[in-house]
């Protein structure tokens, strides 16, 4: 799988896993919070009604008690303050104090005064049913016992809950005795809830135990021993809780109801968190994949492209430029470097295979011409042995002395059988340098054997390929001698990194590193205090086919006409024996012609230098 | 070495891979064919024209010829059990496909620390340098580059054991 689909799918699946844990951790953490803190709410705002009903007892039972610990009402109370009635129980009494009854009992529970109003009309305390001698209320309300005695709470009349107070009538001073019971209530009607809402801002109602059991299905006892039920529908959060009466028996079901504002507003705020949140993920992620693509991956795949590129091609001289500064930059001028080196190493050994293999084959030629030929020496050795033979061989003076008529019988018999014999040992001799002879005729028609055997290799095609001129240029300029090149200004043609040409590398740096050291050579003989040699290319057509002319060009000796025409003949040297330091001009048009190409000389004339043409086939393709 | 009345006996041993080679040396290294027609025409030569001249004494070569390194490492061991070790040791330096020519040397100098080594060959790629190291001394070590007379080599084989 390609690089860059592996980081894009990296970059998804890390996308969406920050997406996933971000809705995880907005919808189950922080979304509940915002849900507790409603139902907190909630219990608060029912918490703060109940308080504002008990603050509306408190207060009652502060007027109560005002009223009730007064003289004049104690006095009234005992008939010796009739006019207190007049000047104090009235209509307008109820409406000031903000009461719906109020009833004045002396001892015994006798009703001295009472009144209830009802929308503003008077009723009879009687309707209400909780000072009926018989009803429980009435028993703790209508009397009592003790100075400090005093009731007070919620009470459940026949017109509906009310808030009541009772207490004992004293002395302003608190003092007794006891004179009677004043007792005071509201109703816990809608007008008393508008109130109790608008004070506390909770909208809340209250419900009779009985309705209200019949209308939920709400565990009751539960409610009344937690203290708080709470429940969330939709929007809302209800609040329950139980109120007792002045008994403290479960009467009212107290219900505030609790927008879920802050859910609400929580929700939107974990939306646009999460629409901020996938908005961001996404950019990042853009601007992740953008860095990443920019930065590393493009480069990585450029270098890939420019590794792929080498090796199809085998160029190693092919470098490549990411201009970047980063490690992976480093990567590339680090590779560039590494194919450089290994393209000078490969052209090295390319330089050596080709020497060693000259080498070895010259060992080998070496010792089979020389193994051939010593039977040969031998051979040779022994003809003339075998020549010696016959002239030491005293014929001459035998037949002299046998013609001597001096000679005594005997002796000149013993010069007949000596005659004899060497004529006989010429002939075993002769028919030795005859076998000499063969032996010597097999092994020079063995070196003759290996010679074409050699023929052969030589007929080898070099493998060719394409190359820069500028590199084959550059590398053999440096046949020249160190302490020459002060004197010798060697001028190379920066365009010629432009020219390709298809040749044998090895065989084109010698003919080059050849005419180069011939210009060389013919500067040194000329004696110029000041010697140039210029290297340039051009491209030309031979034959409607591409070509490219390498010029070698010196001012040294030149030549004349007569010197051109054999200049490339075999053995033919303008440089005085025993100098010649090169492969020869012959060896070097043979080999250009080897790659497809021409080799040509021209000079004005001796003493005005000359210019050698190389003109090889244009590389074609990569 | 060894002698009788009349010839030095000098025992070689050469080891060349090239048969024709080995004909010649040992074309080279034997006693001239003396037939009886060669004896007359000598002992009539001596009679009618030198009476006086000595016949001067040829030396005498034992040759024993192989193909191979190790053919000579182990003809060099046998003749120096049996007590009668090589006076020379001529030596090919190529020859394929055994060891070659230096480590047979090698290996027989351990055997016979005395015995002149010649090496003979058409081309050596082991340095004369290596040679003087791995087949010591340089004294007793003798290098010749072929082509070459083995006649002459014969002589100069004869003046390496011949007492100075």
């Amino acid at each position: 799988m390609p690089l860059q689909r592996k980081v894009f799918l990296t970059l998804l699946l890390v996308f969406a896993t920050f997406s996933a844990l971000s809705y995880t951790i907005l919808t189950g953490v922080i979304s509940p919070a915002f849900d507790d803190l409603d139902v907190s709410m909630a219990q608060t705002n029912l918490i703060r009604a109940e308080r504002a009903i008990q603050s509306d007892i408190q207060n009652l039972e502060a007027v109560t008690a005002d009223w009730a610990f007064w003289d004049d009402i104690h006095d009234y109370v005992r008939g010796i303050n009739p006019g207190f009635k007049k000047g104090n129980l009235d209509r307008p009494t109820l409406t000031n104090l903000g009461l719906d009854v109020m009833a004045v009992y002396a001892l015994e529970r006798e009703l001295l005064w009472g009144q209830l109003r009802i929308d503003d009309e008077e009723h009879p305390i009687e309707e209400l049913g909780i000072f009926a001698p018989d009803d429980p209320a009435s028993g703790v309300l209508t009397a009592h016992d003790r100075l400090e005695s005093q009731t007070v709470g919620i009470v459940g009349t026949a017109l509906g809950p009310m808030l009541i107070s009772s207490r004992p009538i004293l002395h302003s001073d608190d003092s007794g005795p006891i004179a009677g019971a004043l007792v005071m209530g509201q109703f816990m009607n809608e007008a008393h809830m508008a109130r109790l809402a608008q004070r506390t801002e909770v909208d809340l109602h209250w419900r009779l135990l009985e309705r209200f059991a019949a209308n939920h299905n709400i565990d009751l006892r539960a409610i009344a021993d937690a203290g708080i039920h709470l429940e969330t529908t939709g929007s809302i959060v209800s609040g329950f809780m139980v109120l007792p009466d002045i008994f403290g028996e479960p009467l009212l079901v107290l219900h505030a109801d609790t927008p879920r504002r802050i859910s609400v507003l929580g929700e939107q705020t974990v939306n646009v968190a999460m629409l901020f949140l996938v908005v961001t993920g996404v950019c990042v992620t853009i601007a992740i994949w953008y860095l990443l693509r920019g930065s590393i991956l493009t480069p990585i795949e450029k270098l890939v492209r420019h590794i792929k590129t080498i090796r199809k091609s085998g160029d190693l001289s092919h470098r490549l430029t990411l201009n970047s500064g980063d490690e992976i930059g480093a990567l590339a001028e680090e590779f560039g470097d590494l194919t450089s080196e290994v393209h000078e190493a490969r052209k090295a050994l390319l330089y050596q295979s080709f020497k060693a293999g000259k080498a070895d084959t010259a060992a080998e030629v070496l010792h089979n011409i020389r193994n051939a030929m010593t039977p040969m020496i031998n051979g040779l050795d022994r003809l003339a042995k075998s020549f010696k033979i016959a002239d030491e061989l005293r014929v001459d003076e035998a037949t002299r002395q046998l013609s001597n008529p001096d000679c005594p019988a005997e002796r000149a018999g013993k010069f007949i059988e000596y005659i004899d014999a060497s004529f006989a040992r010429i002939k075993s001799v002769n028919k030795e340098a005859g076998e000499d002879m063969n032996v010597v005729r097999s092994q020079a028609r063995q070196v003759e054997a290996i010679l074409a055997d050699q023929e052969k290799f030589a007929n080898v095609v070099p493998v060719e390929e394409n190359i820069v001129v500028d590199e084959v240029v550059g590398e053999a300029a440096h046949v020249i001698p160190k302490k020459a090149r002060k004197n010798i200004e060697v001028e190379v043609d920066q365009n010629l990194i432009r020219y390709r040409v298809r040749a044998h590398r090895i065989g084109l740096l010698q003919v080059l590193g050849n005419l180069i050291l011939n210009a060389y050579e013919s500067i040194e003989r000329d004696k110029k205090l000041k010697g140039h040699i210029a290297l340039s290319a051009l491209d030309t057509v031979v034959d409607d086919k591409p070509m490219v002319r390498l010029t070698v060009r010196d001012n040294g000796t030149g030549f004349d006409e007569d010197m051109g025409r054999c200049l490339f003949q075999r053995g033919y040297s303008s440089k005085s024996k025993g100098s010649a330091t090169g492969l020869g001009l012959h060896w070097c048009a043979n080999a250009v012609a080897g790659m497809g190409g021409r080799i040509s000389a021209e000079s004005l004339g001796a003493g005005q230098g000359a210019e050698f043409h190389v003109l090889l086939p244009a590389a074609q393709g990569g | 070495m060894t002698s009788d009345d009349e010839h030095e006996h000098i025992r070689v041993l050469i080891a060349d891979d090239d048969e024709n080679i080995l004909e010649a040396y040992l074309e080279a290294f034997s006693e001239p064919e003396s037939t009886r027609e060669m004896q007359v025409l000598d002992a009539l030569e001596a009679e009618l024209f030198d009476p006086d001249a000595e016949i001067e004494k040829e030396p005498h070569f034992d040759v024993v010829a192989c193909s191979q390194g190790n053919d000579a490492i182990s003809l060099a061991k046998q003749a120096a059990d049996g007590g009668e070790p090589f006076d020379v040791v001529i030596l090919d330096v190529r020859m394929p496909p055994g060891i070659d020519g230096v480590e047979a040397g090698s290996k027989i100098r351990e055997l016979d620390p005395d015995v002149p080594i010649v090496f003979v060959t058409g081309f050596s790629d082991v340095p004369l340098e290596e040679l003087r190291r791995r087949v010591p001394p340089p004294m007793k070590l003798h290098y010749f580059n072929k082509p070459l007379s083995f006649t002459q080599l014969a002589q100069d084989v004869a003046s390496m054991v011949r007492p100075q």
